[in-house]
């Protein structure tokens, strides 16, 4: 995708984005009492000022796309082999999620080990025992730090619990 | 308070070993994230902030400070050495710096990139002390309608100048003024896109936030191409900096210093145009500009002193109007915010021993900046030897951890990581990430002291241009924004002009 690409789609999606706020989202997600005395006073003033400004700005990419000239050139560099990036990309999605399922379960601790772990060999490191050493010594010493000296409760899990 | 008494209230308040050595400590942080290439000043200053949130406010922000000004000096270790800016600031020292490198003078470039790098923080901290005071109480008068025309004019120059187009930069804080609307609404308390859950009704967590489009990019980025970062380390060489190449160079160094602090001081500009325009304004006036892009001490000296001018200077509207002038003075102002301070013309009142205290931390930051970054140099080989695919594991879990102990709140950690997803998105479309930051941490002023004006003046627009300081602004903006626009129009037509002549040439 060359940059005039680029810009032609920015715009297309900021317009896109706009009519969906202001049809949709607005309306739906954003209250307003009935008995507000100036229009310019009521919490939908602001979004729907937002949302017309970033239609314009939509307008105007696209505007300035059209008078771009095809360069044809890509405005990203390559990744080394496309087809293992996207999975990498899909693996980290995964790593998050299921991040996010296990902090209260296992705790802030061992999920973080376990999402160091998998991250360093996602990214097919080339020191398998530092990652293993330091995705556990990593995780202890920051739960030390916010723990004992911050004074933060960082979740224990149901499982094993630290001091 | 007078100044003397400010001063030694701030003295008081600093004079502590706990203070100097977080000052000492943040430098050592920063001259490491910034040479760490895949690292930056602005990532180490943001994953350093949740280790502030235990500590006294002036302790806390001094150790970010310092992170500042060490990550901005860090960044042209490897910048010189394996020709990877470790910062964007030091995209300029590259072009002296490394030549100089091949050439065996690594160690020469590395030790004039301190000393300029020292000698233009020492100017840039002067010009904060004398100029944040005057303007920050010029800001006392200031009432809700021109505090909305400032943060209106700021938005608009961050939304110009962060990125290749002012219209990605408009985009970018209009999204980041729609993420700030978020939550309850300031006046009536009615629910904006909180979709009924309670964890968004305060909004969404500012520290969440900015982890989230500063750190996590920088981590997918990595997960997409593992390899990138990769470059051998050029030798130190045996040839060290000499007292005639500092003052051969001086001029250009003092001259650097002024251009970081003029540009700095302008909300946007940031550090890397400023190294740009002191090499270029060096180069016009050196005697050997021939020898500028082949390896000339003086070329680095210029990038570096433009690059370190800007990092004093951007606190002054910090400071003194409570508008953050890059990323990484959003970040901070994000440590003054944890600990219940507001930064602005009123702390100048309220908090004088904290603005007084940071003022001698600054100068001290040059001192030990000068004893840390002599030895980062000699140990970069071991920064450099850190495996990339350990460091990405390592940030993400220093995020998780920095972003939970915000709130105690696993929500936030999911807001980070959507954030995260937003700004990889907006890498990927050449996007400025730094206008969305300021304008979603500026947004709720922006719409409190409008709906503030409109109040007062009964809903009547005119209080918006009630006087010469609304004028100013208005007309700045306006300024801005011509200039911009006509740039803008100026590129595409180069473009399209290049683009025809090699069209003609392929023909």
């Amino acid at each position: 995708m060359d940059e005039k690409a680029l810009q032609l789609r920015l715009g297309i999606g900021a317009c896109v984005a706009s009519a969906v706020l202001v049809l949709f989202a607005i309306p739906n997600f954003v209250t307003a009492p009935s008995n507000v005395l100036n229009v310019v006073l009521s919490p939908l003033f602001w979004p729907y000022t937002l949302s017309a400004l970033t239609g314009v700005a939509g307008l105007a990419l696209i505007a300035a796309s059209l008078r771009m000239p095809n360069t044809g050139e890509p405005v990203n560099e390559a990744s080394d082999e496309r087809g293992a990036a996207i999975l990498r990309m899909i693996g980290i999605i995964i790593i998050m999620l299921v991040s996010l399922y296990l902090f209260k379960r296992l705790g802030l601790v061992w999920t973080c080990v376990l999402a160091f772990l998998a991250t360093a060999f996602l990214v097919k490191t080339r020191h398998p025992i530092t990652a293993i050493v330091c995705a556990v010594i990593i995780p202890l010493l920051l739960y030390a730090f916010f723990t004992h000296v911050a004074g933060v409760a960082i979740p224990q899990g149901n499982f094993v619990r630290l001091p | 308070m007078s100044f003397l008494d400010s001063l030694a209230a701030g003295l008081a308040l600093v004079g502590n070993l706990e203070s100097f050595l977080a000052l000492a400590l943040g430098v050592a942080i920063g001259v490491i994230g910034g040479a760490i290439p895949g690292m930056s000043a602005t990532m180490a200053v943001a994953l350093t902030l949740p280790f502030t949130f235990s500590m006294q406010p002036i302790t806390g922000i001094l150790l970010l400070l310092g992170v500042y000004k060490g990550g901005i000096f860090g960044g042209s270790i490897p910048a010189i050495l394996i020709k990877t800016p470790g910062t964007p600031a030091s995209s300029a020292t590259i072009l002296d710096g490394f030549p100089m490198a091949e050439k065996g003078e690594a160690g020469r470039a590395l030790g004039m990139a301190l000393w300029a790098s020292c000698t233009a923080d020492v100017i840039s901290n002067l010009s904060l002390i004398l100029f944040a005071g005057w303007l920050a109480s010029f800001a006392l008068s200031f009432g809700p309608p021109e505090f909305f025309t400032l943060i209106l004019f700021s938005l608009t120059i961050i939304a110009g100048v962060s990125g290749d187009s002012l219209l990605r930069g408009a985009l970018s804080a209009l999204l980041g003024l729609m993420l700030a609307t978020v939550g309850l609404d300031l006046v009536y308390g009615t629910n904006r896109f909180t979709f009924g859950d309670p964890n968004m009704m305060g909004g969404l967590n500012f520290i969440a936030v900015l982890i989230g489009l500063f750190a996590i990019p920088e981590v997918l980025a990595m997960v997409w191409n593992p390899t990138a970062h990769l470059g051998n380390a050029r030798k130190l060489g045996s040839s060290w900096v000499s007292f005639a190449d500092y003052k051969k160079s001086f001029k250009s160094i003092v001259r650097g210093s002024f251009i970081g602090v003029f540009l700095g001081s302008i909300p946007g500009i940031g550090a890397a145009p400023a190294a740009f325009l002191s090499y270029s304004e060096a180069r016009r006036k050196s005697p050997d500009k021939e020898n500028f892009g082949k390896g000339e001490v003086e070329g680095v000296a210029a990038s570096e002193a433009g690059n370190n001018g800007v990092a004093g200077a951007t606190l002054i509207p910090l400071l003194a109007l409570g508008v953050p002038g890059d990323v990484i003075t959003a970040i901070i102002i994000g440590a003054f915010m944890i600990h219940g301070l507001q930064p602005g013309p009123m702390m100048f009142v309220l908090n004088a021993n904290i603005i007084y205290g940071l003022f001698i931390g600054l100068i001290v930051s040059s001192v030990f900046l000068f004893f840390i970054g002599s030895l980062a140099i000699r140990g970069f080989r071991f920064v450099a030897d850190i495996p990339k695919r350990i460091l990405v594991p390592a940030v993400l879990i220093l995020c998780i951890y920095g972003v939970f102990a915000v709130n105690n709140n696993v929500f936030d950690i999911g807001v980070m990581f959507a954030m995260g997803w937003v700004g990889y998105g907006m890498m990927r479309c050449r996007i400025p990430a730094a206008p969305f930051l300021i304008a979603f941490i500026l947004g709720p002023l922006l719409e409190d002291n409008f709906r503030q004006s409109m109040l007062m003046s009964g809903s009547d627009w005119k209080v918006l241009f009630r006087g010469p300081i609304t004028w100013f602004f208005w007309g700045a903006t306006a300024l801005t924004v011509v200039a911009i626009v006509r740039t803008s129009v100026r590129a595409i037509k180069n473009m399209n002009i290049v683009r025809s002549s090699v069209d003609v040439t392929i023909e």
